[in-house]
């Protein structure tokens, strides 16, 4: 086969401009930030066998007089996960309203609202739970408190994307029968926006479980703590449990919210 | 009332609605979570009382160690355009094992979905843990974590957007006597291209932010060095951090929206 | 250039339902055959058993001297080109690189993946565009055409396979009477000119007395007609059309319009 034979399929049987300049962006950022990043293959490689060590010790006799706890620290995750979703929705939906364009009463209403759902975003769960456990102290409360701050961000504004997009032609079939300002958004925008809404909350309730599991790194409940400190400590005994449970959950969640989405439709 | 009624046929009966009894279920399971938790309004309250305070204490934000927070800075990101990379290296292998119309055989499919199921499901934070353990401190395990992780998720969005193709595409494709392997670069990651750009996006997005929290297990950026401000309750320099770490992530979300804007 | 032999097919789905219920033909070489029949007769399972798409429960399909097996696929459709009702072209790829995808059972995996061709993978794709009249479109996005060039593109494509065979699932019904006198045109033409085999599905019953040789007559899975086009006459397309038995004189004409 001769090289000089070969070409892509473009006018000049060279590659693409736009694919040819992401690739090469790409790798110079690649190679410029490899150094910050500590890059080294042959740390890597030589960590190898420790994984494989590791793996081996994780395949221990649980610890069976913890099970008891490990359940309870991951009930707590759940609950953490419901309750705080369940608050940041009751929030969330007012604040969709405000911060749709459509829906919203006034501009600077409605940028004041969607600035604030951005800022509310913009940082991890963990960090704010960092700050809250500074403010009320340690247990599930900073954790709750974090997580619906940051879900309030997130499911305002995909709330209010989705109240952007319905149809305004019911709308108008509704503003035709004299609606007051808050029938018109009850009955005409939110009906349409609602599966949108289920799809969210599903989302985000996958989230949040994700989130919940980690945050009892900072003190802030479930089952994050106790996760750190088997790491910390070679727990064996409790690390694989540990993982177990948090998938199983996870996993359950996502079979749950498949099915349901599947109903939904 | 009235002496003469107007007799009507009887309208069908109306169907049941369960709404009544999901919401009275949805409160009581709240109500349920704050007793178990035994959460106190109390505590919240003067929690809140005290926030305000609380916050105040950080409104004189100490910029005076500036150097070292962008030089964190750049380490967080370098984790996340490390870990974004990997993951998305990883995903474009395993996805098109696993979307039922690409995957050879079922067990092929069953055992990619699962892997990247069970990808998605460890917590970033564990996975930083046990490289921390194995290669030490430093952003290099975070980046690994971050990348094995997140390859869960885009492998499973690309997985349904390539499954969500046309099957006629792909009929067409394999009439030619394509094999797997062209089939998935020409009929699949071709026709989901503009999706999987907003993934790869999202993902990015999504690597920073935990790329700056996971400095708390030890991975580097600047987690830690927040970690650390708080605990010696240094609010002024902590107050930098958060300033610092905001802007960051604010900057690479409007940067994201805009080539997603781009790409429309 | 290849004969194809079908030898009684059987295809039968789950809950028991034959779509072909034992067809035998024989097609020959170089020849223009078309079968027509009812919505459901079975017409799109037949010819997607030819190369493969379905699998027949039971009975063979021989082309040229291969019989299509499930170890031989990709080489038997490297040299059958297919042609479809909805185009399939892969929207966000040029037309020069959807002509080119023919080209792909005789590229090696490496290359492709980088998407690198040959130059006479590129001068045949290039010939491929001149015959259906394309050239000038070569470079545009495949979804960014009208629906009688995207088809045309769905022609260069099977012609770029250089094959044996061509089959054409519908091609025309997508699309409106103008394009479809180029698109039957087009076929007729390539049939002639390169000798290739070409078989097409259609439900229009004068675009197949005008531009076949041949015509195999189906309904319910069992072959009513298998003769040239002189045959089709009011008795046999009543028995091609007729449902369930029922004679269908009377509305015969105005039901074929919209056959």
């Amino acid at each position: 086969m001769n090289n000089s034979n070969l070409c892509w399929p473009t006018p000049s049987g060279r590659p693409g401009l736009v694919p040819t300049l992401v690739l090469i962006i790409s790798i110079l950022l690649l190679a410029i930030s490899a150094p910050a990043v500590e890059l080294d293959l042959s740390r890597i490689v030589s960590a190898i066998p420790r994984m494989i060590d590791f793996t081996g010790n994780l395949l221990v006799m649980p610890e069976w007089s913890y099970l008891p706890s490990l359940g309870k620290n991951i009930l707590q995750t759940i609950e953490m996960t419901f309750l705080a979703t369940s608050i940041a929705l009751v929030i969330s939906l007012p604040l969709g309203v405000l911060a749709a364009k459509n829906t919203s009463p006034h501009p600077a209403v409605f940028h004041v609202t969607r600035n604030a759902l951005c800022l509310m975003r913009a940082l991890p769960e963990l960090v704010w739970a960092l700050v809250f456990v500074s403010a009320v102290g340690l247990g599930p409360l900073p954790g709750i408190m974090a997580l619906s701050f940051v879900t309030v961000g997130f499911m305002g504004k995909f709330f209010a994307e989705s109240i952007e997009v319905v149809d305004q032609r019911q709308v108008e079939g509704v503003v035709a029968q004299g609606a007051s300002w808050l029938q018109l958004r009850t009955f005409a925008h939110f009906p349409q926006a609602f599966p949108d809404f289920v799809g969210t909350v599903m989302y985000v309730l996958d989230h949040n479980l994700r989130a919940a599991a980690i945050l009892g790194l900072v003190g802030a409940g479930g089952i994050g703590y106790d996760l750190v400190m088997a790491m910390r400590m070679f727990d064996y005994g409790r690390l694989l449990p540990i993982a177990l449970s948090i998938y199983l959950v996870v996993t359950l969640l996502d079979r749950a919210s498949d099915h349901f989405r599947m109903r939904m439709i | 009332m009235a002496e003469h009624t107007i007799q009507r046929p009887a309208l069908p009966k109306k169907p049941f609605n369960p709404t009544s009894v999901w919401l009275s279920g949805w409160l009581a399971l709240i109500w349920f979570i704050i007793v178990d938790l035994e959460l106190s309004f109390e505590t919240l309250l003067y929690g809140v009382q005290d926030i305000f305070e609380y916050f105040s204490r950080y409104s004189r934000p100490n910029f005076e160690d500036i150097s070292r927070y962008i030089e964190l800075l750049v380490q967080t990101l370098a984790t996340a355009l490390w870990g974004s990379t990997l993951a998305i290296v990883l995903a474009v292998l395993l996805a098109p094992f696993a979307a039922r119309n690409l995957s050879p055989n079922a067990a092929t499919y069953r055992i990619a979905r699962e892997l990247l199921n069970f990808m998605r499901a460890m917590p970033d934070l564990l996975l930083a843990l046990i490289f921390v353990a194995a290669l030490g401190l430093g952003p290099l395990p975070g980046a690994l974590a971050l990348g094995l992780h997140t390859a869960g998720f885009l492998g499973k969005f690309f997985a349904e957007s390539l499954e969500r193709v046309d099957n006629g595409i792909y009929e067409a494709v394999t009439a030619t006597g394509a094999s797997r392997i062209q089939l998935v670069m020409y009929a699949g990651w071709p026709s989901i291209q503009r999706e999987a750009l907003g993934y790869m996006l999202y993902i990015f997005d999504r690597n920073v932010r935990m790329a700056a929290v996971l400095g708390l297990v030890g991975a580097g950026g600047i987690g830690l060095a927040l970690h650390d401000t708080l605990r010696m309750f240094n609010y002024d320099q902590s107050a930098a951090l958060i300033v610092v770490i905001l802007a960051t992530i604010l900057t690479i979300d409007y940067l994201s929206t805009w080539i997603r804007g781009k790409l429309n | 250039m290849a004969q194809i032999i079908i030898k009684d097919i059987v295809k039968r789905y789950d809950h028991d339902f034959k779509a072909l219920k034992g067809v035998s033909a024989e097609i020959a070489a170089g020849s223009f055959t078309v079968i027509l029949g009812p919505s459901g007769a079975g017409k799109s399972t037949l010819l997607r058993s030819i190369n493969g798409l379905e699998t027949p429960t039971n009975g063979t399909i021989q082309i040229g001297e291969h019989i299509v097996t499930k170890d031989n696929l990709r080489q038997v459709r490297s040299q059958v080109g297919m042609v479809f009702q909805h185009f399939n072209l892969v929207d966000r790829l040029s037309v020069m690189t959807n002509v080119l995808t023919g080209r792909l059972s005789h590229r090696s995996w490496l290359g492709s993946l980088l998407y690198l061709f040959r130059r006479t993978d590129l001068d045949l794709a290039h010939d491929a565009l001149i015959r259906v009249g394309l050239t000038d479109k070569a470079w545009s996005r495949a979804d960014k055409l009208s629906g009688g060039q995207q088809q045309r593109v769905g022609i260069a494509r099977a012609l770029a396979q250089q094959p044996r065979v061509i089959l054409a699932d519908e091609p025309v019904a997508s699309l409106d009477p103008v394009a479809s006198e180029e698109i039957m045109g087009l076929l007729r033409e390539i049939c002639t000119r390169d000798g290739i085999t070409v078989v097409v599905n259609l439900h229009h019953v004068e675009l197949a007395r005008r531009f076949a040789d041949r015509i195999i007559g189906l309904n319910e899975g069992l072959v009513v007609y298998d003769g040239p086009v002189s045959g089709l006459d009011r008795a046999t397309l009543s028995r091609i059309y007729n449902r369930n038995g029922e004679q269908v004189d009377e509305q015969l004409e105005s039901m074929l319009a919209y056959a």
